[in-house]
């Protein structure tokens, strides 16, 4: 989890204050919590088959049935055991979460370098950009869901359309501030071509900080597929956290005492690995982003 | 949201019920919870003031050409307006507005006798003008719902002030259920000012029909508010005013029933729900079985559905009890083999309802679909037999009921993938463009039909019959030359004897050819609370909220 301190200095405004110790042993901590819950969820999705004590497809108790010994978490509308189904699901919601996310990465780094490296091209790519940002975002979101239909795949088809582009802002700039270097301009004026240039020298320097978007990104992934699902716009049939949120609102769960054990878990589950990929993002970001890094 | 619905339906609420005080002073039939103050009276289960009824859809204009759907939307539009018959309890076809219905041995004429002192709500009497003008508005004027209906009825001429004779074109043994009971009468006087009813503004002056209740607040989208019409000629009705509000979602109207801001939901809960309510204390919930169907479809034209046996292996496979059980919670009858529901008049019990998944693969074998390697899957001509099964993701309940039959089917070898998909895509797939004509272009779905499809014995023929003039509802692509022949006996027949007897057979061939998989059948319950108004007149298959309700005993058909 340590990332490697980018070595070359970054010209900073001299009135910056300068950050105390106090602060940066704080967002270590804060990373290391986020590290720690991230670790564990992976934890689980990897192990999904040995913790879970049913298979959660199985009709395993009496439909609706509340916590007992036997279904700790209680059994949902058909007769599933909800832990079985939850613990499954980290494996849905991080894999569709880490997916989206790294799709996101990938097309925001490429517009990103295009936008900083190509000035001409890069224009017109930055004003792609500034329309996703300024498109609204739930909305455009259910709309598409629909459109597209309910899948897997197209839930993180959605959500990577939807949230590359605050990544390719940030790469967008480290990649001005990289172009302007004399190192590689020295690189071009020997004959470098754009792409020996842009391969050898930009991206490796970008990527951390791509790494760090990324992670930040899988909570917003999280989170968006669990409102999708939640809407039933995802696919109902998939168990992740989301769509056993759906099905708890399709059979009347939030009006009976089924809520405390169908409604919470799922929700704090989600509000769990969002908190903890937001943590550890936030921690690597202060890191390795140069606007933010300090001392 | 609601809240505000609420209060925005309230004040007529209160400008009424004040009405109501000053007009029924004494009365001992009353709700306690209109808002209003100082009008509660002991509580009558049999009669109300004021009944408070949550619906989920948007209603548009409550009038025979403009209502939106079926139910609730043609319940309530017909709170206001009358049939020349009228369904009774049992779902038989009863004279109405026609006190004698007389059809002739050939079945081409109907003679229709009028009753006596029928009014309009703004006092003008129903005439014999009156029928006809509305059976040549329906023909002749804008296309609307029942043009269909009347496509049949070449000329309806009025003899005199109270007579009438329809003739038709071809003999329909179901004209009673499907026409005279069906479609709504229109004052002349008031709708031959109307050239397209979709433009026209519809208020209280327009709003006028025969029914049991004046529509005299209309907000569509928000609320209505009923008025009961004394003069009915049935019988002054046993709630003086209904009010209808609109929901969003049925969580939100249940949450509303639950805290006493309604009292009644025109939507049939959901299974989960019906034991919570029941706990409440304060509400009841009124249960009966209903004709809506549940079925398992699939196209017939491709192989291997197109082998009867095949067809017979997948009906094998089904546990349907299993079905009502885990996802119905019991709330529901198990689908009948020969399609008609236990509870019809027309149901013969010889034709069996069976499981057994032995008896499944064993006729899967035989037809030659083995597991040659092996792998829980059988395969047809060297591919798995697999096949996609469309849901449609707004109904929880029937994608859990897919799940549940692509367990089962699974177990004899036949690989079932559920797709959800959006409402639309499923009906283009299945009926693209409401037309069996068009085609169809699926393996298996999820599908179901509304109660009318049961009630109205001769629908059994539009499902299976391969000619689309007979078989407008035939989205499986059935063929038959047998089935055919029986299924134009039943659209013929005119002795009732006879009919019953093709009835049956159908119903056998149905059960033996397997042009679909009747799974089940959903209970109707409705959930409300008995100390406002507890007096409801359940019809057989489509149950209480009709206005059969709101008529008093010596009312009833």
């Amino acid at each position: 989890m340590t990332a490697p301190v980018i070595t070359e200095s970054t010209p900073e405004p001299a009135n910056v204050l300068r950050r105390s110790r106090v602060s940066r042993d704080r967002t270590r901590v804060l990373g290391v919590v986020g590290g720690v819950i991230v670790l564990v969820l992976v934890t689980v999705a990897v192990l999904a088959p040995v913790l879970a004590p049913y298979d959660p497809t199985e009709r395993a108790g009496v439909p609706f049935s509340p916590p007992s010994a036997d279904h700790l978490l209680g059994t949902n509308d058909v007769g599933q055991d909800l832990l079985s189904e939850l613990i499954y699901g980290t494996r849905v919601s991080l894999t569709v979460g880490i997916v989206a996310a790294a799709a996101a990465m990938v097309i925001g780094t490429i517009v990103g370098l295009i936008g900083g490296y190509l000035p001409r091209l890069g224009a017109v790519a930055m004003r792609g950009v500034d329309v996703v940002l300024i498109l609204p975002f739930l909305p455009l979101l259910i709309v598409l869901a629909a459109y597209l239909g309910r899948s897997i795949v197209n839930t993180v088809i959605i959500i990577a359309i939807l949230i590359w582009a605050p990544t390719a802002r940030v790469i967008r700039s480290q990649v001005l501030s990289l172009a302007k270097r004399d190192y590689i301009v020295a690189a071009r004026s020997m004959g470098a071509g754009h792409g020996y240039v842009i391969w050898r020298h930009v991206l490796p320097k970008t990527l951390l900080l791509a790494i760090g978007e990324f992670v930040a990104a899988t909570s917003g992934a999280i989170l968006l597929e669990s409102s999708l699902s939640f809407l039933g716009l995802g696919d109902p049939l998939q168990e992740s956290w989301g769509s056993t949120l759906y099905w708890a609102q399709a059979r009347g769960a939030f009006l009976t005492p089924a809520w405390k054990w169908w409604v919470l878990p799922p929700g704090l589950l989600i509000m769990l690995s969002a908190l903890g990929f937001a943590l550890l993002g936030y921690a690597l970001e202060q890191r390795i982003n140069p606007r933010l890094r300090r001392s | 949201m609601f809240v505000r619905r609420i209060t925005r339906a309230a004040a007529p609420v209160l400008g009424l019920a004040a009405v109501l005080v000053l007009g029924a002073c004494g009365s001992d039939g009353g709700t306690e919870d209109t808002g209003s103050s100082g009008d509660s009276g002991s509580s009558g289960a049999a009669t109300a003031e004021t009944l408070r009824i949550g619906i989920m859809s948007e209603e548009g204009n409550l009038t025979p050409h403009t209502y939106a759907t079926g139910f609730p939307g043609l319940n309530l539009t017909m709170l206001s307006y009358d049939s020349l018959m009228q369904i009774d309890e049992n779902g038989e076809p009863q004279p109405w507005l026609a006190e004698t219905v007389e059809g002739s041995a050939d079945g081409l004429t109907y003679t229709l006798g009028l009753a006596d002192g029928v009014t309009w709500h703004d006092g003008e009497p129903l005439t014999a003008e009156d029928v006809t003008f509305s059976v040549d508005y329906y023909k002749a004027g804008p296309p609307g719902r029942f043009a269909t209906a009347m496509g049949n009825v070449s000329q309806a001429v009025a003899q005199d002030e109270s007579t009438v004779v329809l003739t038709l074109a071809t003999p329909d043994p179901s004209f009673q259920i499907r026409v005279l009971a069906d479609v709504p009468i229109l004052p002349q006087h008031i709708w031959s000012g109307i050239a397209d009813p979709d433009l026209a503004p519809f208020d209280e002056t327009t709003n006028v029909g025969s029914g049991p209740y004046r529509l005299v607040e209309s907000d569509p989208g928000v609320s209505y508010s009923f008025e009961a019409y004394p003069e009915y000629f049935r019988g002054e009705p046993k709630v003086d005013e209904l009010v209808v509000v609109q929901f969003a979602d049925e969580a939100g109207a249940t949450a509303a029933l639950r805290s006493g801001e309604i009292d009644t939901m025109m939507r049939s809960i959901s299974p989960e729900q019906i034991d919570v309510l029941r706990g409440t204390g304060t509400l009841d919930v009124i249960e009966a079985p209903e004709y809506t169907t549940t079925l398992l479809v699939f196209n017939t034209a491709v192989p291997p559905f197109d082998q009867a046996e095949f067809r017979q292996a997948v009906a094998l496979a089904v546990d349907r009890q299993r079905l009502v059980d885990d996802v119905f919670l019991g709330a529901a009858v198990v689908g009948n083999a020969g399609w008609v529901h236990p509870d019809s008049p027309w149901y013969v019990d010889s034709v069996e309802t069976v499981y057994d998944p032995e008896a499944a693969a064993e006729l899967l074998d035989e037809i030659g679909l083995t597991d040659s390697d092996s792998d829980g899957v059988r395969e047809l001509g060297g591919a798995p037999l697999s096949f996609e099964l469309l849901v449609a993701s707004n109904n929880a309940l029937r994608m859990r009921l897919a799940e549940l039959i692509g367990e089962q089917l699974a177990e004899v070898g036949i690989d079932v993938e559920v797709s959800s998909v959006e409402m639309q895509t499923l009906d283009d797939a299945v009926w693209p463009g409401y037309d069996v004509n068009l085609g169809r272009n699926y393996d298996m779905a999820m599908w179901g039909w509304s109660a009318p499809s049961q009630a109205d014995i001769g629908q059994m023929a539009s499902l299976v019959a391969s000619d689309p003039a007979i078989g407008n509802l035939n989205v499986t692509g059935y063929s038959d030359p047998e089935t055919d022949a029986l299924a134009v006996q039943l659209d013929t027949e005119l002795d009732p004897a006879a009919r019953q007897q093709v009835a049956n057979q159908l119903q056998q061939r149905i059960a033996e050819e397997v042009p679909f998989v009747s799974l089940l059948h959903p209970n109707g319950a409705y959930g409300y609370n008995p100390d406002v108004f507890g007096d409801w007149v359940s019809i057989t298959g489509t149950g209480p909220m009709t206005k059969l309700s709101f008529i008093p005993d010596d009312g009833q058909p």
